[in-house]
Order: C-alpha cells, then structure tokens, then sequence
C-alpha cells in the first residue's frame, strides 16, 4: 500500500471540510482520519518485523536539480509511531468535533494538515522531505493557536513559531551541507538517508551539522534549557490540538535523532553525547521540580513532557541498543498518555467553569467514577507504575545509561520518584479533596467517553504486552546507534562489527 | 605630465559634489552638485583615454553627458512640480517622509 | 574626401533578430506616447494601456524566439544569453503585472497616461539594456535608462506631497549612486585600458597581479560596487529605500522592488562573474560581509515598521542580502541559485503588493497594518494570497521561497560560505517576527473592538486576480519547482562558469 495515501488522505479531507458546509466540517475530518487509522493499522498488520530494511518505498524524483527525492517507507523504527500518530489524531479531532468551534472549517482543515505533516515527517526517507514536513506541522498549530488560543495567544503563538523556526532553519542548513558535502567528492548529489549513511563526513563536519540538527529538535521537544516557548504556547493553544502537539509533534523530534542524527553524524553524536545526556538530565530534572510547582493543569503536563522526553533523550543519548529501544517504547507511551490527559484536561476544566488551575478544582471521584478512573490509569501510567509500559520504558532507558553512564543513571532515577509526586498530586487535587469553589462534579459525557475509553485501553493493552512495539524497534534501533557505538569505544571494534553483522543482512 | 595630476583633480572634483550633495539644503545646489560629481568622472575617463591611447573613454564621457543632461532635466522637473505644490524647496523642510 | 570616408566606414554588423527584444521596447515605448497625445478617454483609458500590454507580449515573444541563443551583438556591447533572456522574461512579466495595478491608480491620470506608460516600458527597455551589459559603456547607459524614467515615476502622483518627495529623494541618491558607479568605472578603465567585460577580464588575467596590489582596480572596484549597492538597495546604501517605496505610488512600488531589484543583480552577476572573475578571492570577503550586514540590517529594519510598504521596503533589502549570497560564491551553482531566487521573489512579492495596491484602495487606512485588521474573516480573498506569500517570504516550505532558499543555503554551502548559509536561516527567522505579524493581524484580530472599518468595496477584480494568480504560483512551484529550474538552467554555463 503506498503510504502517500496514508500521508495525503487527512490533508484532502480537511480540504474538503474547507469547502463543506459549517455542520459537516468536523465530520469530514473525522471520516478522514479514522480512514488514515484503519490503513495505518492495515498497515502495521501487514508489517513484518523479521525484514531489515524499508518496506512500502515510495521513491520518485521531486527536485531533481538537486537529487532530492520524495521517499516514504517504513521499518521498525516508525512503523509503530505512524499507527500511533493516526490513533491519536483521530481521537483528538473526534473530540474536538464534539465542540463549537468559531469558524470549524478553518479549524478541521487546519487540524486535518496537521496530520498529514506529521505523518510525512514520520515516514519521510529524505532528508530535505524531512526538514519540509516538519517545519510544514507548525504552520497549523500556529493558525490554531492564534485564532481559537486563549489570552495572550498571538504573543504565544508567534514566540512558538520564531523559536521552533530557528532551530529548523538552523537544521535546514546542515541538512543542505549535509548532502552537498557527501557529494563533494564527486558522487552525484543526494538527500536520501540511506544514501548518505555510507558518506563518511569528517568529524568536524558532522560536529556543526549535529548542532544545526540538535537545536531543530531540542527546540522542538522542547528541552532545557530551549523550552522558553512552551509555558506560553501551552497556556493558550486550544486543547484537543495541544494533545497531539504535546504528544505526537514533540516525538517527530526524537524520532529524528534515531533516524537520522544518529546514523548519518555518529562522530557527533559520540562527540556531544555527554552535552546531550546532561541537557537531558537537566530537563528530568528541572521539568519534575516546575511540574510539582505549577498549579495549571496544562503546566503540570507540560512540563511532565519535558521531564518525559528528557527520559526519551537519555535513551537515545545512551548510544546502546538497549537505550534505543526503551526510548523507541517510551516515545509511544508518552504519546499514548498526553493525549488523554490534555483531553480529560479539558473535560475537568468545563467542570469549573473553565478554570484549569487545580486550586479550583477537587471533588469529582465521587460523582464521576468514570471520569476519575480513567483519570488515575492515565496518571499511574506517567509515573512509570511497575506493570505500565512506561515503567519498562524508562527501565531499558536507565538500564542502557548505566552499562556506560553510571552517575547520570542513578541521577534521572531520582526523576522517576518525582514523576509519582507531580502526578498524584494532580490527580488528588482535581479528583479527591473537597468540591472546589468553581466545580460542578459531573460524569463523563457518552461521546467523550467514546474517546477516551479506547484510548485508556490501548494503554492498559500496551502494559500488558509491550514486546509488540519492542519487538520492532529491536533491530533498527541497534542498527541506528552500531555506528555511534563504534565512534565513542573504537577498543570495542570487534564486538561492534559482529553486531553490525549480526543485524544486517 | 603624470596623470595622476589628471586623476588629483577629478577626484577632487568627484569631492566637492559629494560633499555638497551631503551638506547642502537645496535641491537646486544639490543638482549641482551631482553634476560635479558625473563632470569629475568624466575628467578621469578622459585621461585614461588619453593614457590608452584609445578612444573609448572619450565615447563613454559623451555620453556620460547626454545622460547628466537628462538626469537634470528630471530633477528640475520634479522641483518645479514640488514648487507649485508650494512646498518648501529645502531638503529639510521635506518632512513627510522620515527616513 | 568625404566620398572615400564615407566608404571607408565599417558600421558594426548588428543581429537585428537578437536585438529585437529591446527594440520592440523601445519603439513600444515611442508608439505609447505618441498614442497617448490622441483625444478622447477612451484612448487614454484603454488604448494606452492595452498598446503597452501589446508591446510587452511582442517583446515576450521576441524573447521566447531568441530562446536558446547565445551571442554578443553589436561589437560585444550586449550579450544574448540565458542570463539576460531568463531576466527579460521577469521583467516583461513585472511590466504586465505593473500596468494591471496601474489601470485605476490616480498616478496614471495625474501624470498622464501616455507619460507613465511610456516612462514604464522605458525603464524596461533600460532593464533589458542592463542585464545584457557587458560593456562598461552600456551598462551605465542601461542603469541610467532604467533610472531616470523611474525617477519620474516616483514622483507621479503629483497631487500628493509623499510621491513627490519620494521621487526628488531618489532622485538624488539614485544620481549619487550613478555617479560613484560611474567614477568607479572610470578607474577600472584606468586600469585595464578596456571598457569590455572580456577585455578587463582579459587585462586581469595576463598581468598576473591581483586587484590587491593595483590600488586603481581595488578603489575603481570598490565604487562600482558601492553604485552598484545603491540600485541593488545593498545595506549600508539602502537608506532610502523605505521612504521612496513608501512615497511612490503602489504599482510603481511593487515595480521597483521586483524588477529594479531583478536588473541591479542581473547585472552584478555578469560583472563580477564575467570581468573581475579571476579576482574572485580578493572581492568574496568584501561582498560577503556585505550580504551578512544586508540581510542583518535589512530584517532588523523591518521589525519596528507599521507601514506595510514600509516593511515590504526592508524585506526587499533582506531578501537583496539572501541575493547577495549566490554572487559571493561566485559559481554556476551560485549564479543559478541567485537567478532562481529573483524569479521567485517577484512572484511572491507581486502577490503582496496586489494585495497592498487592493487594500489602498479599499480602505481609509492607506498601506498602514491596520489596513489588514480581521481581513482573514472579512475578505478571505485577499488575505489568503497575502499569507501565502509572507510564509514564501520567510521561506517555509510548500512555497516557492523555500525552495529558493534552499537552492542560496546549497550555493553557499558548495562554496565554502557555509556560514552565510546559516545567517539566511538566522535571517529569515528573524523575518518571522514582522511577516508574521501581518499575518496575525489578518487572521488573529483582538476579539473586542474589531475596529469599525470603512471598507469601500471596489470593483478591481483584476488586481485580486494578481493576487490569486501571484500566490497559486507561490504554492505551485514550491511544490514542483522543476519548472523554474529549467528556465534558469544553463545560465551560469552560458556565461563561462563553471
């Protein structure tokens, strides 16, 4: 099945909703995604975890001036992030269908590209392909943000963009040296990743061009110390679009170090790679301590991300395949639990007359058994409970830390412990406690929990049998850091090449 | 004769029109002036003709000419018109537009 | 005696058939005026404009006749090549969008119609001049063929004091910049003994001694930069630009931002990548540092600006340093990229200022922001091909712009200017913050007190047709650029890059 259909499909039925009448706009992007869900999951059926390599390549000439192709396909790297991405946009466009919104056209359209970004961003093969697609998912979130956002929303909404911006036009730039430098040598000119594994920069090359890349997608995570944009933007983007924003959008960066940082520049990486643990530890850190500080839902959340993919950059910065993979894991899970909690997030807040500060809230276990349920899964499941997902996640992503990285492991630990703080807290404060001044407890309503019910259950499906997404991350993710590995312990030569042997063909 | 003495007083032409394009107020010095400057090029296109021993720099500063002439004829046209809108013929006093 | 000279004469033998673009202007230029002295309104309002479009498609024609060719005519004083063809097709195209924003502009009726259409065709007769220089001689005369009918154009619109002032202004630093260009020239003669571009070329290369070390090229090069900068609105010589494009009536704004901006590069292409190209080491320093103080100055300048012409004016300096780069690099990547990117600048930049002349004539509010205020709900038309192309203007991908950039960041890279390359990323996101203002303005008005907004609605479908038909060719080729890549191929080839 040609995965431009996949891609595509969302962003023809937005447009469509552009031209629909008012009443049917949501619809038609709901009927829209769910179609992009069905053959996502087709899909990842039919996807075969044995066969190295892509599968599904879409391969044609876009630029050719320049070698730059349009290449899509799949392997185990984003097979299971592109079936997550589909479930978790059409949840959030159902749930948002479910509301007014001023202007709905607009709104589903502008949802609707977001998708269809994202999904490129996932499947893209070439590195220029990647860098249009993902600058090409702000441009909605930006529109969304500043027409349907709360207070303050074009100050954040364009703060948001100016800082993403940088970072991937900083990255534009070294994906461009990138392939004009490999084809110095007189080869033909090349954006294809797979092609550009095999150039062999220079170290101090791959230096600058793993800082270009880095800042796009630290930016975008965000990290700390890169995260000035987010308590902004997070405070006034309308919520269903900041479930997926904060869920999906922030792992296209992760991905992107695991399909291309770190295979193309693996002297970079093994360069930087004590800078990037230490950036990540200080956003394990730093994000648990404002989360516990914050007394706005979104921030509690927010900032909870940051933490959390703190943890998914520790992985991957752990150069071990070990690493790889629970980061690989937890970037599902982490995007499988933000969308719902910014979607209970809005069902609490029109609980207290739209206060999301849980100062105002409290009291809702006892009328919405329902509601505070799935509430307390979702929050057992960020504080990485044993027998969640998550916990083997942020397990294999500490066991990969500390085969080399000791003190850091034991360090991000700590951030474990806090993560159960923060998330109580929240949980406690909007569910138990007395009935706050402005809330009016009150069960879930059928449709939202229509949403919400499927996906607390991929969760608890996902506790129960993590291997499915590990099972596929398993070779690509070696495959992904074996050159990395190799930069930072030549000594370790032998044991290298027998992995590299081991996983390709 | 050295013709630097040539290319002494062309440039000090050349900086007299400059100078006087930057400090002088009105416009119809300052078209003067940009006269001086185009004349002081000329003085050293001229030279070099006479150092080549070639005639393209004589070419080039009759032309040169017929272009200063027009380039006048413009500015005069334009400060006439500014003059019927009675404005003041001050570069200063030409306010609206704050650069 | 007479008799014997007369025969003796040897007229240079001219190809009249690679020539005929620019005479086609030139007679264009002379029948519109003479049209324009005819009685009645109706020649005025229709005639008029409608010979200039005939002139314009027959020069069009003529280009695409002459496609392919690659010659020097008239004893080497214009070069027929890809470079100069491509351009001319640019500014044909500029000079039909310009005379469809021009049919309900008072300039036309205030300075009359036969004038400013003559003035028009004039100053692209002087383009097309310009660009196939290679000549010192014809290059002057082209600039200056291109100035001066603009200079009156500026000031056209005689019944308001801004044009005016707009037109004496660039008047004078127009003149001041010829003047330098033409004093630089002088000494780059001095130094070489030829006005040729080939014959510098030649001069530079068979004396073996760098510009460095012959203080007359090094200071005759350095003018004609400087004049050169002055057209081209090269920052620190760009201080006029804001005033002028804000004085000058909007079609003519819209005109000299593309079209001008189109020559002044075409032209310091082929000179410096034709009669200095051997000095290339001792003049990429130079101009580099000038394309970073450029695109600096001129994004930074845009920030604080209310007036959208005002802000398009400091964008057009930006994006001239975003042009800068390709020629720094000195390349057939470079000079290709460079070409490419100017195609696309003017279609996007065409689609905002349609959007800007509509708006003016809409609105009590002139070209200020506020003219924009909620025009995402109020005329959906307009405001879709004006954040089309802002997006293209900050280069995000999708639209043409994007892939300009890319082909500038690709050139500089080659070229071992990698970090130009990252100061046109740094660059346009600082351009974020003004481009995207008008956007937020548009789209994002304050929900309370929309202001009460004395909209005239005004029957111009053709300029909100530009506007569609500017920004879906924005969308168009940032999606299949291929298109403008065949058009700008060769250009560096042709004329002897490598």
């Amino acid at each position: 099945m040609s995965l431009s259909i996949i891609i595509w499909l969302p962003a023809v039925a937005g447009a469509l909703s552009l031209l629909a009448p008012r009443a049917v706009a949501g619809r038609l992007a709901v009927v829209g995604a769910l179609a992009t869900l069905v053959l996502a999951v087709i899909l990842l059926v039919g996807f075969d975890n044995s066969a190295p390599g892509l599968q599904n390549v879409t391969d044609q000439n876009w630029i050719s001036a320049l070698g730059i192709h349009y290449k899509l396909g799949i392997d185990g790297l984003n097979v299971w992030l592109l079936t997550t991405t589909a479930m978790l946009f059409f949840a959030a466009i159902l749930f948002a269908s479910f509301r007014e919104w001023e202007r709905p056209n607009l709104f589903f359209f502008f949802f609707a590209v977001a998708e269809s970004a994202v999904l490129g961003a996932f499947c893209a093969q070439d590195l220029i392909l990647f860098v249009v697609f993902f600058d090409l998912m702000l441009i909605p979130f930006y529109f969304i943000t500043g027409m349907w956002g709360g207070e303050g929303r074009v100050q954040a909404t364009t703060k948001m963009v100016i800082y993403t911006l940088i970072g991937s036009l900083l990255m534009l730039v070294a994906a461009v040296a990138t392939g004009v430098i490999a084809a110095e040598g007189g080869q033909p000119l090349t954006f294809a990743i797979s092609g550009l594994q095999q150039a062999g920069l220079s170290t101090g090359t791959q230096e600058w061009i793993f800082l270009g890349f880095a800042a796009a997608f630290l930016v975008k995570m965000p990290l700390f110390p890169l995260h000035g944009w987010m308590p902004d933007a997070y405070r006034t983007m309308p919520l269903p679009a900041l479930a997926v924003f904060s869920g999906i959008l922030s792992k296209v960066a992760a991905y992107g170090f695991l399909r291309i940082v770190i295979p193309l520049f693996p002297d970079g990486a093994a360069h930087f790679q004590e800078l990037l643990l230490l950036i990540a530890l200080a956003s394990i850190i730093y994000g648990s301590v404002m989360a516990f500080t914050q007394t706005n839902l979104r921030l509690i959340f927010g900032f909870s991300s940051v933490a959390q993919l703190g943890f998914i950059v520790l992985g991957i910065f752990a150069l071990s395949p070990r690493g790889a993979e629970g980061a690989l894991l937890q970037m599902v899970n982490h995007a499988v639990i933000t969308v719902p909690v910014f979607l209970i997030i809005a069902l609490l807040a029109a609980r207290s007359r739209g206060s999301e500060d849980i100062r105002e809230m409290g009291g809702l276990a006892f009328r919405a058994p329902l509601l505070a349920a799935l509430f307390l899964i979702v929050s057992l499941a960020t504080l990485a409970m044993p027998g969640s997902s998550n916990f083997i996640g942020e397990f294999y992503i500490l066991l990969g830390v500390f085969e080399s990285k000791t003190v850091i492991a034991i360090i991000a630990f700590s951030g474990v412990a806090m993560a159960a703080v923060y998330a109580l807290r929240a949980y406690i404060s909007t569910m138990h406690n007395r009935v706050g001044a402005q809330a009016t407890p009150r069960e879930i309503g059928l449709q939202d929990a229509l949403v919400l019910v499927p996906l607390v259950l991929v969760i608890l499906a996902l506790a129960i049998y993590p291997q499915a997404p590990l099972k596929a991350a398993q070779g690509p993710a070696a495959r992904s850091v074996a050159k990395a590995r190799l930069a930072l312990d030549p000594l370790d030569q032998r044991a290298s090449t027998q992995k590299i042997s081991q996983v390709t063909p | 004769m050295s013709i630097n003495w040539y290319l002494a007083v062309s440039a000090t032409v050349f900086c007299i029109g400059a100078a006087g394009v930057m400090l002088k107020r009105n416009p119809l010095v300052i078209l003067l002036c940009l006269e001086l400057m185009l004349n002081g090029a000329n003085l050293s296109l001229i030279a070099f003709s006479r150092m080549w021993g070639n005639g393209d720099g004589q070419i080039f500063a009759i032309i040169v000419m017929v272009v200063a002439a027009c380039e006048v004829t413009v500015g005069l046209g334009v400060i006439v018109a500014l003059h019927r809108r009675r404005l003041p013929i001050d570069a200063d006093e030409l306010r609206e537009l704050q650069g | 005696m007479i008799a014997a000279a007369a025969t003796s004469i040897k007229a240079p033998y001219i190809d009249w058939a690679a020539f005929s673009p620019i005479v086609a202007l030139i007679c264009g230029a002379v029948i519109v005026l003479l049209i324009g002295l005819l009685p009645g309104r109706r020649v005025r309002e229709q005639i008029v404009p409608g010979a200039t479009v005939l002139t314009l498609l027959a020069t069009l024609g003529l280009t695409i006749w002459q496609w392919g060719e690659n010659t020097s005519i008239i004893s080497g004083a214009l070069a027929v090549d890809r470079l100069s063809l491509v351009l001319n097709v640019v500014f044909v195209a500029t000079g039909l969008v310009t005379v469809v924003m021009s049919l309900r502009e008072r300039a036309t009726v205030q300075a009359g119609q036969g004038e400013y259409y003559t003035l028009l065709l004039a100053s692209l007769a002087g383009m097309a001049v310009l660009v196939a220089a290679q000549n010192l001689v014809t290059l002057f005369v082209g600039i200056e063929l291109l100035s001066i009918p603009l200079y009156v154009l500026c000031a056209s619109e005689l019944q308001r004091e801004k044009s005016l002032e707009a037109g004496l202004k660039y008047l004078v630093i127009g003149s001041v910049g010829s003047a330098t260009l033409l004093f630089g020239l002088s000494f780059i003669y001095g130094a070489t003994g030829s006005t040729d571009f080939s014959g510098i070329a030649a001069a530079l290369s068979s004396k073996g001694e760098t510009i460095a070390s012959n203080p007359l090229m090094l200071t005759g090069l350095g003018m004609a930069v400087v004049g050169l900068g002055f057209k081209a609105a090269i920052a620190p010589f760009h201080q006029w630009t804001p005033d002028v494009y804000e004085g000058a009536p909007s079609p003519i704004t819209s005109f000299m931002s593309v079209a001008t901006k189109a020559a002044a590069f075409g032209i310091f292409l082929r000179f410096m990548d034709v009669a200095v190209i051997d000095e290339a080491l001792t003049w990429q320093p130079l101009l580099a540092a000038l394309a970073a103080i450029t695109i600096v100055v001129g994004n930074v300048g845009a920030l604080a600006q209310t007036s959208v012409k005002r802000i398009l004016a400091w964008s057009s300096v930006a994006q001239g340093g975003y042009l800068l780069v390709g020629i720094v690099v000195s390349s057939a990547a470079g000079l290709e990229a460079t070409l490419y990117y100017l195609v696309v600048y003017v279609v996007m930049n065409l689609a905002a200022f349609s959007v800007v002349v509509a708006r003016e004539r809409e609105t009590t509010h002139g070209d200020s922001l506020s003219a924009f205020a909620g025009l995402g709900s109020k005329r959906p038309i307009l405001a879709v091909p004006m954040t089309i192309a802002m997006l293209s203007l900050a280069g995000i991908p999708a639209t043409a712009g994007f892939i300009g950039k890319l082909n500038l960041i690709g050139a500089s890279v080659d070229g071992d200017y990698a970090w130009l390359g990252v100061l046109i990323a740094i660059g346009s996101a600082i351009s974020l913050a003004y481009y995207l203002r008008i956007v937020a303005v548009m789209w994002m008005p304050d929900r309370r007190g929309d202001s009460p907004e004395t909209d005239r609605p005004h029957g111009q479908p053709e300029i909100i047709g530009l506007a569609i038909i500017c920004s879906a060719a924005t969308i168009f080729f940032g999606i299949i650029p291929s298109p403008i890549y065949d058009l700008v191929r060769g250009a560096g080839e042709s004329i002897g890059l490598l």
